[in-house]
């Protein structure tokens, strides 16, 4: 009988130890639904005032419960050896605590960590990073905060690159979701040595890329290098779609067809090796330092190069985009700042994108990160002529067709599929016919 | 005298919490799992409507999906195979008695604890032809040799095949390695007297006694397979095409990066059917043996 009691009272302590463990999680389950409840009510600027209330009770509470942070920013810089640095200055320029959580650095593991977040309504991230592909797919979701009429006032909104804005991240109420944090192009680069040793000294026309592209391959080298892992090998089709005087949203168009038989022929003619269908960035950039392309398109400022010791005027640096039609065209890229609908802690979350969309807060994002400031303004103030990327950043804003990339909603799944049968096509698994009817059928697929 | 029946319900509320952590997080993402099979869900697209079976049924339309089976059945059925022969033969290797025996069962272990996506990680830069360390080794002994593993649809699954084999294959043996010791050695010596070679021992005495062992490693070490997915993320990243992708990378993709969550769940019920099915056959199997 003692044996029994003794059992049913230490059974009881356990279940009791248990359930109040599990109790220990109302305080924080709270907030969480709330957020739920914002997100689900939707973007408009109204519903989101009404939340702010409500919000900047609860981000009172947690502040007086833990005292911890203002704001928490999921962020894909933490890695960057300057963020230290420009954390501290924000931090200071703004008078918020933040609490900082490192994106994942591969591409699809961020994606889903993103995408996670924001389609349940987590409360716990109040301001993210996103990119073009993510904006696609957020924007008229109801997930991100509109900011017209807090962030991205008229005063400054002229001042970003219209057709990205646009294009990238304003939703169907015209509400602009998000602040970009720099202005990037898919610019095209060069080995000058290679140049050189080939001896061309202008590659303006298509005629020319070509003449270089011969000159330049051969012996493990190739004219032209690219990352065609399925989902990074979208950028290089839409840029030479782009070139052709394409349009990627229609593959009935004689010009995108045009493209694809380049390609292809580059392929063929050993200007281009198949083999970078399995590489991304990290892969493409250690080949291109080696010296075994002559060029390609990449995103940034040319930090991979820099750090190789491979940056320079008589190395690698970028140039101007060759004009394959009847003009010069080049992408332009960002990642935005966006509000989480869900967020607590509104108020300031609005405080830090205003420093961000502000001239010291670029200034600061332009010293630490190397990134080209959005604002047409900021940039010509802060950026000096000694950076080579002012005039050549210049002259694709005044030579080039400027756009911002085709995306649909199912950004990712339209991406991954024509970089499957992108793939095929170059390893003439697929004819050219057939690339270009199940391209059409993917545009039209994921575009509802 | 207290009735011990009436005291059945002392029982039951003692197991409950263990009842209600089990219902809470396995229980009821099964039948969630099932009751989204039947709708279509894209959350991109707010769409959230009854489907039917219409999930079920693209399931065998989607040409992504029925590659994706395809490589899923090769690598299972390829991998194990390996797993049971190699893994049969580093269990003998590791069970012989030689010098440095204990430092080599350490070392064998090390790929098994590292985390498969570091893993995976490693192995797409191990099989670059340019910069991996496969390549290079061979070319020591046939200069000039180039095969770029990830970008053609066989070598790029052998590539996988190979880098999983050499993760699980240690753990597997050690497994087996512990079923051989079990072994009493005076078998061996009356097999020995009779006249047994060591080739006759392995077949009439050593396989048969670790049977047993085998097939009940086969159970687990197949359903990892069946739901192994961080290997091809971080290495190929289903590619080339969807030609390395398996079906728990695919349901993966379909569910956090697509946010298709009807048709995401609806390849994983399939998927659980699947594991559901081998595992009854394995079992009964086993019982046959047994018999």
């Amino acid at each position: 009988m003692k044996k029994k009691l003794v059992s049913i009272l230490l059974s009881a302590a356990l279940t009791g130890s248990l359930l109040a463990g599990c109790g220990g999680a109302d305080n924080t389950a709270a907030p969480a639904e709330g957020g739920t409840e914002a997100q689900s009510d939707g973007g408009a600027a109204e519903d989101a005032a009404a939340g702010e209330g409500a919000a900047d009770d609860a981000a009172a509470e947690s502040g007086s419960k833990d005292g911890a942070y203002d704001l928490t920013l999921y962020t894909i810089n933490s890695t960057d050896e300057d963020f230290p640095d420009w954390l501290a200055n924000v931090e200071g320029a703004t008078g918020l605590k933040i609490n900082v959580i490192a994106a994942p650095t591969d591409s699809d593991t961020r994606q889903q960590k993103i995408t996670t977040i924001l389609s349940t309504g987590d409360a716990n991230v109040d301001i993210l990073e996103i990119n073009d592909e993510m904006s696609a797919s957020f924007k008229n979701s109801g997930w991100l905060e509109g900011l017209n009429d807090t962030v991205m006032t008229e005063d400054i909104r002229g001042e970003f690159p219209q057709g990205y804005v646009a294009d990238m991240i304003t939703d169907k109420n015209g509400q602009i979701i998000g602040v970009p944090g720099y202005s990037g192009y898919l610019a095209f680069w060069v080995n000058q040595q290679i140049l050189d040793e080939a001896g061309i000294t202008s590659m303006d026309t298509k005629e020319d890329f070509v003449k270089y592209l011969e000159a330049a391959s051969g012996d493990g080298r190739y004219g032209y290098g690219g990352s065609w892992e399925k989902t990074y090998v979208f950028n290089e089709i839409a840029q030479f779609v782009n070139m052709f005087g394409g349009d990627y949203l229609d593959w009935t168009n004689p010009a995108n067809r045009e493209a694809m038989e380049f390609i292809h022929e580059m392929v063929e003619k050993g200007y281009t090796p198949i083999d970078q269908i399995a590489d991304k960035y990290e892969q493409m950039n250690p080949k291109f330092n080696d010296g075994k392309y002559g060029s390609l398109f990449m995103w940034g400022l040319g930090t991979d190069y820099d750090k190789a010791g491979m940056l320079g005027a008589d190395k690698i640096h970028m140039a101007m985009v060759p004009q394959f039609s009847d003009q010069k065209y080049i992408f332009t890229d960002s990642w935005s700042y966006v509000l989480n609908t869900a967020s607590q802690n509104k108020e300031a979350a609005v405080k830090f994108l205003q420093y961000m969309a502000s001239e010291e807060g670029m200034k600061a994002s332009y010293e630490a990160f190397d990134r080209y400031p959005a604002r047409r303004d900021v940039a010509e103030k802060v950026v000096p002529d000694t950076d080579p990327a002012k005039e050549m950043y210049s002259r694709y804003a005044n030579e080039c067709v400027v756009k911002g990339r085709p995306m649909l909603p199912q950004t990712m799944e339209f991406i991954s599929a024509m970089g499957t049968i992108f793939q095929s096509y170059v390893k003439d698994e697929m004819t050219l016919d057939e690339f270009c009817t199940k391209a059409q059928e993917y545009v039209e697929t994921y575009n509802q | 005298m207290i009735n011990k029946k009436s005291l059945q319900w002392i029982a039951w509320v003692l197991i409950l919490p263990v009842l209600l952590i089990r219902g809470f997080t396995t229980i009821y993402p099964i039948l969630k799992t099932v009751i989204n099979s039947f709708y279509d869900i894209r959350i991109l697209s707010g769409v959230h409507e009854f489907a039917g079976v219409s999930n079920y049924l693209n399931i065998f339309k989607d040409q992504k999906v029925i590659t994706t089976l395809e490589f899923t059945g090769v690598f299972v059925v390829v991998s194990m195979f390996f797993h049971i022969i190699l893994g049969v033969g580093l269990a003998l290797i590791l069970n012989m008695k030689f010098k440095g025996r204990r430092f080599l069962r350490t070392i064998v272990l090390i790929p098994w604890a590292m985390p498969a996506v570091v893993i995976g990680m490693a192995g797409k830069w191990a099989f670059n032809n340019d910069y991996g360390l496969i390549n290079d080794l061979v070319r020591r002994f046939v200069p000039g040799f180039e095969l770029h593993w990830l970008i053609n649809t066989g070598t790029a699954r052998a590539a996988v095949i190979a880098l999983d084999l050499w993760k699980d294959l240690p753990f597997f043996a050690i497994l087996i390695l512990s079923g051989l010791q079990f072994i009493s050695s005076d078998i061996y010596e009356a097999a020995k007297v009779d006249g047994a070679n060591a080739v006759k021992s392995f077949f009439y005495i050593t396989l048969p006694l670790i049977m047993r062992n085998v097939l009940t490693l086969c159970i687990p070490f197949t359903l990892w397979r069946l739901t192994g997915f961080d290997l091809v993320y971080s290495m190929t990243s289903g590619g080339p095409g969807e030609d390395t992708s398996l079906i728990a990378y695919r349901i993966t993709m379909e569910a956090f990066t697509n946010l298709n969550v009807g048709y995401a769940a609806a390849l994983a019920v399939l998927l659980f059917l699947v594991m559901a099915v081998f595992s009854w056959f394995n079992m009964r199997f086993m019982n046959r043996f047994e018999d």
